[in-house]
């Protein structure tokens, strides 16, 4: 009789317990932000992972800022810059008065170690970085930075998550010449709005505001950025309500979302393109007629509509809509089988005949699908596509060696300048991963892209970015599909968002609240 | 040989299985093409910093030679550190670890503190309603999925119902850091809303892995049970005049036991696995992200050093197991 009671009283306590922590309701001073990525590192100078980036850039400042949406230019921790005539010097004026949040004064001391420890830990944001020679400390809120060579786009990496300017402070954390590595994989030291309050590694990383900042301080009280790695139970808890703002969903689960009443889901075109190298090197490929029959072949249309359910846009050649330098008039493949066919007997392979092999990672569920698409356009001019699947590490390996004909692929760019898409895709010196993946050479091309790095004309800049265009969609050296629709999904209480498409990934958060 | 001489020759016979496992999975990684250093670069980064992290970490090295100085390494205690997080490997595990293990014990739990009495029930009420039941339910928990399952429970409980939280390990404050055990450190703590929140977050993860082991159990101790029921010396107990009670707890129970233990502690291996398909749909924060994210990424200090820490978790259960037969039937002498 003991034993039954006991047991209905524990059954009791037990639903009671558990409906009280299923009905636990956030706070409003705090945005949960659900992410399907885990983030690995806090220290801006080692990561080069959007998802931390998430929690890193508003625990910092930097230099110069991305104005709020845009890719232009703002001061940050500079307050004007000047760049030399020879385009061989930036100098910063720096802001006076600012500390960083463990105390430490912020001076051109702070931004010259800065540069030092990213240099110093030679890990990839360091490659960000690549153009400077040195950097002299003029005076004590001046600091000139000295490049190898006149970099036009160079001013922008300041803006970007690698440009985060972090205290000197953290050397006192420092083990055995770590640059204070350890210390910074867990914490922050920056003069940005937020600082890192708590990370409980696989749950959630928690930013609270810095009360203290020396410029508008953030409206939320704290950001908590959930790691949710399945994106159904991310739908499911921005259904419920408890996860006010999140991505990534598949486009399917964005699709149902639309018509759920409480929920805005955000759309504006990125800058991530998906694309298909095809490698230059290769029989077959090597020849600019197939490659340009293959890019007759394929149905755009029915990639972007079904695919992706009309959320891409079809590039027209490398540089994507909405960056400085793209061109409206620059010729864009649609599909025209007759076309292709007659390419292809010009090549001298009337009715195909051949069999290429086009790889894709499971990485992008996207990329199988397409694939799908390619070899159903291919086969329709005669050439066979075989779809090959691999590991990441083991198609990045492919590409880099070049040990491939086709494969699918995907670039965002670091820092807000068309350089991005012209120099690393088409530079004969960047074959394979570096960036240059269809693996092509072209003299005249080489010139374009190295000139228009160093031209300090804009309107010089903008014809020489008009030339490379023609000549990569002439030369069809890449299979240019589509340009993604950036994608969040979020509460109608959740205000103040502002999409950037340079910080993707990297909501406002400073500049966002709460409305309930 | 007494039990202890028994326990302490199986420790030792720990040495080689451990060695073989950590050769194999050495291989292995290393044999899939791909550089681990280009990939802990980045894509943008320059040859120089490529080959500075290749040499860092002594990717550079003969495979051998990697091999030798990752046991020597091993012996002193250290795990080596994690290409992708840049932390020591021991650090990570210690945090991702325990959720794992908390989540695959209560999913054991749940298989011995329910699948024996079901199994019991099931045998004694042979061919009726509730051994049908029992039989149905172990037939759909063997053929369903755990990520189809976890989807289904959480739309009902969570999404429907809303009588038990939604993915994740605790939803408020954590408890005070003691073992990584949620519900064992809000026990220590007294933290009695950690407590109820851990568990009710443990629920549904725990009965969706443990749901196909617990089916495997019922069956098992089912048949097991009926297969003593048949023996002689149960015949006589009847004769006697013993109540059947005391016929299915006293002598029945614990000859029926072995094989189902048996079973029981071969399956924590599955469910160590079942634990990734699980932690992913229940944003569980084991060892399963850090696992896939290591081996996508080459991280071979991590892979190796979750593949140690898993084997040696799955020996030690059944070196358990193997000695508890002593405690169940005491004519078992090693």
């Amino acid at each position: 009789m003991f034993r039954r009671s006991l047991l209905v009283m524990l059954s009791i306590a037990l639903v009671a317990a558990f409906s009280l922590t299923a009905l636990a309701s956030p706070e409003d001073g705090v945005l949960v932000f659900g992410a399907t990525g885990e983030l690995r590192t806090l220290d801006p100078h080692v990561s080069v992972d959007n998802n931390a980036w998430r929690a890193i850039y508003y625990c910092y400042d930097r230099l110069v800022e991305f104005k709020l949406g845009t890719t232009e230019l703002v001061p940050g921790l500079a307050t004007s810059w000047d760049i030399a005539d020879d385009g061989l010097t930036y100098t910063f004026h720096l802001r006076k008065g600012i500390k960083f949040i463990d105390g430490t004064p912020f001076n051109a001391e702070a931004v010259e170690f800065n540069f030092d420890r990213l240099f110093g830990m030679g890990l990839a944001p360091a490659g960000t970085f690549g153009f400077i020679d040195k950097v002299e400390v003029v005076d004590d809120y001046t600091v000139n930075i000295i490049l190898k060579e006149a970099f036009i786009p160079g001013i922008s990496s300041f803006a970007t998550d690698q440009g985060c300017i972090v205290s000197p402070g953290v050397m006192e954390h420092e083990v055995a010449g770590d640059w204070g590595q350890d210390w910074l994989t867990e914490h922050s030291a920056g003069t940005g709005p937020f600082y890192v309050d708590e990370w409980t590694h696989g749950i959630r990383v928690v930013l609270a505001r810095n009360d203290n900042y020396w410029s508008e301080p953030a409206k939320l009280e704290k950001v908590s950025i959930r790691y949710i790695p399945e994106a159904a139970d991310l739908r499911m808890l921005l259904e419920t309500g408890e996860v006010d703002i999140g991505e990534k969903l598949t486009v399917d689960q964005i699709e149902a979302m639309k018509g759920t009443a409480g929920i805005t889901v955000f759309e504006a075109p990125s800058f991530c393109c998906h694309y298909v190298y095809m490698n230059c090197q290769k029989p077959y490929l090597n020849d600019v007629r197939v490659r340009q029959a293959i890019s007759y072949a394929i149905n755009y249309r029915g990639i972007i509509d079904d695919l992706w359910r009309g959320t891409a846009t079809q590039m027209r050649g490398p540089i994507p809509v909405g960056l400085v330098g793209h061109d409206k008039n620059v010729f864009q493949y649609h599909q025209d089988l007759e076309k292709a066919r007659e390419l292809l007997a010009d090549a001298g392979y009337p009715g195909g005949g051949f069999t290429l092999k086009i790889m894709h990672a499971p990485v992008i569920p996207e990329w199988r699908p397409m694939a799908l698409v390619i070899q159903e356009g291919l086969a329709e001019i005669g050439i066979k596509l075989e779809i090959e699947s691999y590991a990441w590490a083991t198609l990045r390996d492919k590409l880099n060696k070049g040990d491939f004909d086709m494969s699918h692929g995907y670039w965002t760019p670091d820092y807000a300048d068309a350089d991005m898409f012209t120099w690393f895709w088409f530079y004969s010196q960047n074959w394979g991963l570096a960036g240059n993946r269809s693996w092509y050479k072209n003299v005249v091309m080489d010139k374009l892209v190295t000139q228009s790095r160093i031209e300090v004309d804009p309107d010089k800049r903008l014809g020489i970015f008009q030339g490379i265009q023609w000549i990569s969609v002439s030369d069809a050296v890449y299979l240019y599909l589509l340009q993604t629709d950036y994608q969040i999904v979020m509460r109608d209480w959740v205000k103040g968002y502002v999409y950037n498409p340079m910080l993707l990934n990297m909501p406002n958060f400073p500049g966002m609240y709460i409305e309930k | 040989m007494s039990p202890l001489t028994y326990i302490i020759r199986r420790i030792f016979l720990v040495i080689p299985i451990i060695l073989g496992v950590l050769s194999i999975t050495f291989l292995i990684s290393h044999i899939v093409p791909g550089d681990a250093a280009q990939l802990m670069a980045g894509p943008r980064a320059t040859p120089e910093i490529i080959e500075r992290i290749r040499h860092e970490h002594g990717l550079d090295r003969p495979l051998y030679v990697q091999f030798g100085m990752y046991v020597y390494e091993l012996f002193k205690g250290n795990l080596g550190k994690s290409i992708l997080t840049r932390r020591p490997v021991l650090a990570d595990i210690v945090d991702y670890f325990p959720a794992t293990f908390e989540l695959t014990t209560a999913a054991m739990l749940l298989t011995i503190i329910a699948g024996i009495p079901l199994g019991i029930i099931s045998a004694v009420h042979k061919d009726r309603i509730l051994d049908q039941l029992s039989r149905l339910s172990s037939v759909i928990g063997v053929s369903m999925p755990i990520f189809w399952l976890g989807l289904l429970m959480m739309l009902f409980f969570y999404v429907r119902l809303g009588i038990l939280p939604g993915p994740g390990r605790i939803g408020g404050e954590l408890p005070a850091h003691v073992t990584g055990l949620f519900t064992i450190d809000s026990l220590l703590s007294g933290n009695w809303r950690a407590l109820a929140d851990s568990l009710s977050h443990l629920a549904m993860p725990a009965f969706a892995l443990g749901y196909a082991v617990l089916a495997r159990v019922v069956r098992m101790m089912r048949s097991s049970m009926l297969d003593v029921f048949s023996q002689d010396y149960i015949q006589t107990a009847r004769a006697k005049g013993l109540r059947e009670r005391g016929v299915i707890y006293k002598h029945a129970l614990r000859n029926a036991l072995i094989p189902t233990l048996t079973v029981i502690g071969l399956s924590y291996g599955e469910l160590l696995g079942g634990a990734v398909a699980t932690e992913l749909i229940f944003a569980w924060p084991g060892m399963a992200h850090y696992v896939v994210g290591s081996m996508r990424t080459l991280d071979f200090p991590a892979v190796m050093g979750v593949t140690l820490v898993i084997a040696l978790v799955y020996i030690l259960v059944n070196l358990l197991v193997d000695v508890s037969y002593a405690f169940i039937d005491p004519r078992i002498r090693y």
